[in-house]
């Protein structure tokens, strides 16, 4: 702290423009030849200072003779006597006092080395070359503990858990934002820091009750030459699947076998809403959609597998195109950073895109030496003619294709998707009941979306006296947002089945101010301790409005105006409003080398928890003590501390909720889709019991009594205390360095809404209760192998893992649900299965059906029993190659894409091997009057009549001692058997063990003497690429299970993932 | 500075209401709900296992019996009491009416629950906070109660139309007419008395007593008159479709097809109502030539069929389909009873038939099969019978003309003539009254055969739990985890503490 200080005085001394002597021009290095901006350079025994730029870089008038001394946090100080008039310097880590400074809770720097509780940081310079599009996808893999369910949808909401909980809270600069990060530019990053737990979190309140991503953005920085212009460009281009489903192509659609298009609903055989289980491909002449009508009756054609590769002859080349200009200048007065970035993302669906443009500024002014202002403000706007929505149903594009199109029809057909004389009224297609033409619903059905996000913030500091500053400083955090959507006539969606198109706007605007006052106090006390404190309090004001409109179908086809809705139009909306005022204090106490105690506190009161009971308080204590400091280690060892620490924090549970839909307390009017949610952080009124009022008849509105109850006397918020010790080590002068944390997360009694007997009237009661544990361990391993001049490795492997389970139950409660009792993990999945003899067979009807359990059993488990990653630089002069290889171990989900294709028949297994000889059997037979089925479900059948008895609360067969069995014998058609054996959820379930080739990059840096001539001061290529590889049971590779970090029991449909190759420049002026 | 600290905390306390939801509604509101609630839409599983049709297609529906928890209308029975509470908060007149009827709503939800699980909740029950673990009332009790609250429904509701109360409003069945809903009451008091017919020597209950007592005095106790008096459901083309209809033809168009159960009963009467609800089986008729409108084309699948065997028979046309013209060509079918006057007329021939009560059960019988058949459209003299064309696309009718005399091609039959108060005669009127059932009326037809065994249900490998037709749900899971000793109770009480589906309540025992 104290260096930092003095850092800090010296470039607050430091005149910009000396007059004129010598002038040096130098360059400031790490042991791994990497620049080190902001080392203070002194001429020894003057007052003459300046320090180094962004690219190590530094000029300074100085004698011949005289001596510099450079001087930086965490490198060993250097004196170098000037000879010449260039001049290169490495600074040596200093591995004895490593002084790494991170930004933790409000933005306060501390040391690394001081910190009783676990923090990782990760550069932002590390995210910007093989980049996303969305900042946060870039941290898979960087931090233990920390993992991404990577949306790879447009504007896809990526979740980020941190222990197995979801993380709310991102916090730029000091201050929280309310967010899915769309709206942040990872060009604007400087470091993204991640803070696990809620002993570093416990100043932030209840938004970083499952921890907080902290983001600091980049400063305009001392510089020589006034300014520094930044540019950064990335193209990467998308192509080429790395989980796509694999579907046969020798069988059409159809049921039984047998398929004739009529009208395309239900007008031919099997022609409307059909499966793919129609007839084989075989030339033969079918009437099809495009089949001449003479005399009124539709006549065959052949029928052969002309839409082979629909899908990817459909999808096109995606593109993400990401441009980031910035100037930053500072003077010992003042620093300045403007940027403006454009993020450009063209869909892999045509017509399907993405652009999001970004401007941001970021000062400081220093008044006076005591007085300082600083301010941020970044502007993003985002606009989409058309985002795709692939959620399950008639909707998505991946549903008609992938499930439940067959190869009977040729995209290149679908180009022109009006019916002649019909423009604008009926749509081609191959069906007509419930799928829908891919190129019609790409350039008529359409998504828009438009959104302004400000977020930014002004301060004041005032040092008030020695040791002593005051600072003032007010946030704003607001969005706007309109989606639309415009269905044109003959799109039939779940619930549209009319046809006659709609149009619906969704309205959303967020208003969020925090003001915040902070004192802050450092002092020495004699030579035995340093105390450093500060408090202070914060008022958060929230406001949120949102509208949701819809038209109840259209008059006249491609007008989208409420005025043009056929029946009433219907619309909804919703009002909040939520104060939370907060008080905290943090005391940090060095008993010099030997321990640093962190103390904190916050009291919060929140407007959202009912009024007797709505302040929590959280305490927090850590400690943590160098141990290499003050007891004589072996030589290998050259820092080892250990760490541990106590929170409590509080969370209002039910009173708020993170994020909102389109139509909060109600019910979401669209049977189909996905319902985009918002970032929200406001009140949910989920602890009000009030009517709800609903249409019911013929438009009339009926009004229903809430199924919660609630007393709000006893409701508070609930807890979370955790218990977290680590070891951090260094080894062989740093070359290597090891971070061990164990955390133990107690919550509860949570605010629950407990099921109820039904018989008092409600569904559930809102109480205190119940408690779950989440206990874990995270490791970090950072190395550096190989460390020459020429030749650098770096390595850093990452390792987590945790557990969560019930504790405790609520008062009066035997169970969680229907199964969870105490000791369960609470990620444990239960679904169906098929009934089986004492030795494990399948049991099946006399008619040879699979028989199911009447109760669902266990499955698995949700949560991975491990996650890795590992991370590789190696520098070879002027080049750099990294890469990046994660994933998770363990865990297991229902495959959703192998459940339906299997029901649907276009799983190619359906073709292959036992099932393929069946199916063609089937085919062949389909007008034998005798035929049965050829395939034979392996497994018996009860012989001597007895009726099998199901236990009525476990659902487990309880008389097998009356049951004989025998093989079961009877043949059934492949479609129906499949239908109900897979319709078990454990037939489809899949590990969710996979690896994943992350990232690369090969970089190439200019050499200095090619620029030397030129205004460029540095420039850096590279070529990238990401999601390269995906590593999987190849059973399973129709699912990206990336995407999926919660306990989600199934897998959802999702656009498939493409591999990314691009490049990217990174040019400074 | 006082004000000021009042007035922002005042703020601050207010931002914890929610702006946008109601605490307080008007009762028409809530009777809208619950009269809604009320409504059993027809294409469920209820008319699965009541065997009128059945699904061929596994992925949309089964026609398995294997029944877990039932679902049952407490949360409906706590609108009621919300209703009762927000009328009384206005007070007066204007509460009268939903004082009144709130009694009724409880009998209906009580009889319907109890009729599906046994024992359950009752005077503990709807208590909120105040009891969070009720008491079981044993199923015998719920009745019990149920019948007086139908009585205190109808001399609450006589007083109010002597009085000339016209305050109730939100009726979305009988447009707030307090003398149709006393119909109502006394003709669901009927039906519930019937629902008892293997109890009727239970001395508490005087089952024959109230139902004699009822029949005896129409003034005392209106009941329904004819099909105007129906509490039923009418669709609307905007909001409120017929489950099937033209949008979803295209789902369903050959997934579901006629039952055996049913449609071979209309066919061996000879009964044209069969033309009216299904397709004639085309595959049939061509194989055997037999003329469209023969009864031997109209064919339903036995429930108990394998799924994937009935898909392929009605691939090849083996098997009577859901009528196109009546159900899919349009957006409002039929009406969707929840008790309705043939009903009424089959309960009063059951109960003379059984010696409850005195009267003519021939002409209640022949009532209640003339106003079912003329709800299908049908009369005497030429009827028009309208079929989906052979390969017809939805709207491609073809009509053919049916002679029909109720006297002497229908009644006149042995099988339909009434044989007497005789058990081949009650054996008519439930018949009867089960064809009169299709598509409505709940689970009624059910409960019927439960009670009754009349009409036989058809068991196979397709309706599961071993080939056996259940005698009830289970109670709800949740009874289980937060209610467990009380329901342990129960349980003891009538099924030897298993919650067996297979065993029947103290109703039919």
């Amino acid at each position: 702290m104290k260096t930092c200080m003095v850092a800090l005085l010296l470039l607050c001394l430091t005149p910009y423009f000396t007059w004129a002597q010598t002038k040096i021009a130098g360059l400031v290095k790490d042991d791994a030849q990497q620049p080190i901006p902001g080392v203070s350079v002194l001429v020894k025994g003057t007052k003459k200072a300046t320090s180094t730029d962004l690219s190590g870089r530094f000029t300074i008038d100085v004698k011949t003779g005289e001596t510099l001394v450079f001087s930086s946090i965490g490198f060993l100080q250097q004196e170098v006597e000037v000879s010449g008039n260039n001049l290169t310097v490495t600074l040596k880590t200093d591995s004895k006092n490593l002084n790494e400074v991170v930004v933790t809770a409000l933005g306060i720097r501390k040391e690394k080395r001081n910190l009783g509780y676990a923090i990782q940081e990760v550069k932002g310079a590390d995210l910007v070359k093989a980049r996303e599009a969305n900042p946060v996808n870039g941290l898979v893999g960087k931090v233990a503990g920390l993992t991404v369910g990577v949306s790879s949808e447009l504007l896809g909401r990526s979740s980020l858990y941190l222990r197995g909980n979801n993380v709310n809270l991102v916090v730029v600069d000091g201050v929280p934002i309310n967010s899915d990060t769309w709206n942040i530019n990872p060009d604007d990053i400087d470091t993204y820091t991640v803070l696990k737990g809620p002993a570093a979190a416990a100043l932030y309140g209840y938004q970083a009750y499952n921890g907080a991503l902290l983001i600091t953005t980049k400063k305009g920085k001392l510089n020589d030459k006034g300014f520094v212009v930044e540019l950064n460009s990335s193209t990467q281009f998308n192509k080429g699947f790395i989980a796509l489903p694999k579907s046969q192509d020798e069988y059409g659609p159809g049921e039984h076998s047998a398929y004739a298009f009529g009208d395309g609903k239900g007008g031919g055989l099997n022609d409307g809403d059909y499966d793919i289980w129609g007839p084989k491909f075989e030339g033969q002449l079918i009437p099809q959609y495009d089949s001449p009508v003479v005399n009124g009756v539709r006549q065959g054609t052949p029928w052969v597998a002309r839409g082979k590769d629909n899908l990817k002859r459909f999808i096109q080349t995606g593109l993400l195109s990401a441009n980031n200009i910035a100037l930053s200048s500072a003077t010992d007065k003042y620093n300045l950073r403007v940027s403006v970035s454009n993020n450009y993302q063209k869909g892999i669906i045509p017509n399907t895109q993405l652009n999001i443009n970004n401007f941001n500024v970021s000062g400081t002014y220093n008044i006076s030496p005591k007085l300082k202002a600083e301010a941020y403000i970044n502007y993003s706007r985002q606009f989409s003619d058309n985002i795709p929505d692939v959620n399950y149903g008639p909707n998505s594009v991946i549903y008609n294709m992938t499930l439940w199109g067959g190869a009977d029809w040729n995209i290149d057909d679908m180009k022109n998707y009006w019916q002649a004389g019909k423009e604008g009224i009926q749509s081609v297609y191959a069906e007509y009941q419930r799928y829908h033409n891919p190129y019609f619903m790409s350039y008529e059905w359409l998504r828009g979306h438009k959104k302004n996000d400000i977020n930014g913030y002004a301060s004041l500091n005032y040092n008030l006296v020695k040791g002593l500053d005051v600072m003032l400083k007010t946030q704003i955090s607001t969005y706007d947002q309109l989606r639309t959507e415009k269905m044109p006539f003959s799109a039939h969606p779940y619930g549209r089945e009319e046809g006659l198109g709609d149009y619906r706007e969704d309205r959303r605007s967020m208003f969020e101010n925090n003001t915040q006052l902070l004192l802050k106090y450092n002092k020495n006390v004699g030579d035995l301790f340093e105390i450093s404190a500060f408090g202070g309090g914060n008022a958060r004001n929230f406001s949120y409005n949102s509208s949701f409109t819809t038209t109840d179908y259209l008059n006249v086809p491609n007008v989208y105006n409420f005025s043009n809705s056929k029946n009433p139009v219907k619309a909804f909306n919703f009002n909040s409003k939520m104060l939370v005022l907060s008080a905290f204090y943090s005391v940090d106490i060095s008993f010099k080398k030997y321990l640093n105690i962190n103390t904190t506190g916050r009291i919060d009161k929140n407007s959202a928890l009912p009024m007797g009971n709505n302040s929590a308080f959280y305490p927090s204590v850590s400690l943590s003590s160098v141990i290499s400091d003050y007891v004589k280690m072996p030589a290998f060892i050259s820092f080892a501390k250990v760490r541990a620490s106590y929170a409590n924090v509080k969370d209002p549970g039910l009173g708020t909720l993170e994020y909102i839909g389109a139509t909060p307390l109600q019910t979401y009017p669209l049977g189909y889709g996905a319902e985009y949610t918002s970032s929200y952080g406001g009140p949910g009124y989920g602890l009000s019991s009030p009517y709800s009022v609903r249409p019911t008849f013929n438009n009339q509105t009926g009004a229903f009594y809430t199924d919660n109850l609630i007393d709000l006397n006893a409701v508070k918020a609930q807890s979370r205390t955790n218990y977290e010790g680590g070891i951090d080590l260094k080894f062989l002068k740093n070359r290597l360095g090891f971070e061990a944390t164990y955390f133990r997360y107690i919550d509860g009694p949570k605010i629950i809404r407990q099921n109820i007997s039904p018989a008092t009237g409600y569904q559930t009661n809102t109480i205190n209760g119940r408690k779950t544990q989440n206990s874990g361990v995270e490791l970090s391993l950072s190395g550096t192998p190989v460390l020459t001049d020429k030749f650098g490795w770096d390595v850093l492997v990452n390792w987590s893992t945790y557990k969560q389970i019930y504790k405790e139950l609520a008062p009066g409660e035997t169970s969680v649900d229907q199964f969870f009792k105490t000791g369960d993990r609470i990620d444990n999945i239960y679904g169906s299965v098929l009934a089986k003899s004492p030795n494990g067979q399948v049991i099946h009807t006399s008619s040879g059906t699979p028989i199911s359990l009447p109760v669902n059993q266990l499955l698995g488990h949700a949560d991975p029993n491990w996650v890795w990653s590992i991370s590789n630089k190696f520098r070879y002069q002027n080049f750099s190659f990294s890469f990046q290889l994660d994933g998770k171990v363990g865990g297991v989900m229902q495959d959703y894409v192998r459940l339906k294709s299997f029901q649907g028949g276009r799983q190619i297994e359906t073709i292959q091997g036992k099932m393929g000889e069946a199916r063609y059997q089937d085919y062949v037979h389909v007008n034998d009057p005798n035929y049965k089925g050829t395939w034979v479900g392996d497994g018996v059948v009860v012989t001597n009549g007895a009726k099998i008895n199901f236990d009525p609360v476990t659902g487990v067969i309880t008389n097998y001692n009356q049951l004989t069995f025998a093989p079961n014998t009877t043949p059934q058609l492949l479609q129906d058997y499949l239908g109900v054996f897979y319709g078990a959820k454990e037939n489809t379930m899949m590990s969710r063990t996979y690896a994943k080739l992350r990232e690369i990059t090969f970089g190439y840096q200019l050499p200095k003497k090619l620029l030397a001539n030129t205004f460029i001061r540095s420039a850096n290529i590279s070529v990238v690429g990401r999601n390269l590889l995906y590593f999987i049971n190849s059973t399973y590779n129709d699912v990206d299970i990336d995407q999926y970090s919660g306990r989600e029991g199934t897998s959802t449909l999702q656009t498939p993932t493409t591999r990314s190759v691009g490049f990217n420049l990174n040019v400074t002026f | 500075m006082a004000a000021a600290t009042t007035g922002c905390k005042k703020t601050f306390e207010e931002n914890f209401n929610n702006p946008n939801q109601a605490e307080h509604v008007p009762p028409n509101l809530l009777i809208n709900g619950i009269l809604y609630n009320m409504y059993e839409a027809p294409f469920s599983g209820s008319e699965r296992w009541n065997q009128y049709t059945a699904a061929n297609y596994f992925y949309y529906a089964n026609n398995n019996y294997d029944w877990t928890g039932a679902s049952l209308d407490y949360t409906t029975l706590k609108n009621v009491v919300k209703m009762e509470e927000e009328a009384s908060r206005l007070g007066g007149e204007v509460a009268k009416p939903y004082l009144a009827l709130a009694k009724f709503f409880k009998a209906y939800f009580f009889v319907k629950m109890s009729l599906k699980v046994g024992d359950l909740p009752m005077t503990e029950a709807l208590k909120g906070f105040a009891n969070l673990t009720p008491k079981y009332d044993t199923q015998k009790d719920i009745f019990k109660q149920s019948l007086s609250w139908l009585d205190e429904a109808n001399n609450s509701l006589a007083t109010l139309i002597a009085a000339g109360n016209k305050e109730l409003k939100g009726d979305i069945y009988l447009k707030n007419d307090l003398l149709a809903w006393q119909k109502v009451v006394n003709t669901f008091r009927l039906r519930t008395l019937i629902q008892l017919s293997s109890r009727v020597d239970d001395a508490d209950l005087q089952v024959k007593q109230q139902f004699a007592t009822i029949l005896a005095n129409p003034t005392k106790y209106p009941v329904m008159d004819s099909m105007a008096d129906n509490l039923q459901f009418v669709y609307n083309e905007s909001f409120n479709k017929y489950p099937n209809n033209k949008d979803n033809f295209g789902n369903d168009a050959l997934r579901y097809n006629m039952a055996g159960t049913y449609l071979n009963t209309l066919s061996a009467l000879k009964d044209p109502r069969a033309y009216m609800v299904a397709e004639p089986a085309r595959g049939i008729a061509e194989v055997n030539a037999y003329a469209l409108t023969d009864y031997r084309n109209f064919v339903g699948a036995s429930s108990g069929e394998d799924q994937g065997v009935m898909l392929d028979k009605v691939q090849k046309g083996l098997y009577s389909l859901i009528g196109r013209y009546r159900y899919y060509s349009g957006y409002t079918a039929e009406n969707t009873f929840i008790i309705a006057y043939p009903e009424l007329c089959f309960i009063k021939a059951e109960g003379i038939n059984r010696g409850w009560a005195t009267g003519d059960a021939e002409s209640w019988y022949k009532k209640g099969i003339l106003a079912s058949i003329a709800f299908y459209g049908i009369h005497d003299g030429s009827n028009t019978v309208t079929f989906l064309k052979k390969d017809g696309k939805l709207g491609e009718f073809e009509t053919y003309a049916v002679n029909f005399s109720f006297e002497t091609d229908y009644y006149a039959q042995t099988s339909v003539k009434y044989a007497g108060n005789t058990a081949d005669g009650l054996k008519q009127i439930l018949t009867q009254k089960y064809l009169a059932y299709f598509r409505n009326s709940g689970f009624e037809a059910y409960y019927q055969n439960r009670r009754t065994g009349v009409p036989e249900f058809q068991t196979g490998p397709g309706t599961g739990n071993s080939q056996r037709i259940p005698k009830r749900f289970q109670y709800p899971d949740i009874e289980r985890t937060t209610n467990g000793d009380n329901l342990k109770q129960a349980l003891t009480r009538q099924y030897n503490g298993t919650d067996d589906i297979n065993q029947a309540p103290w109703i039919v025992k």
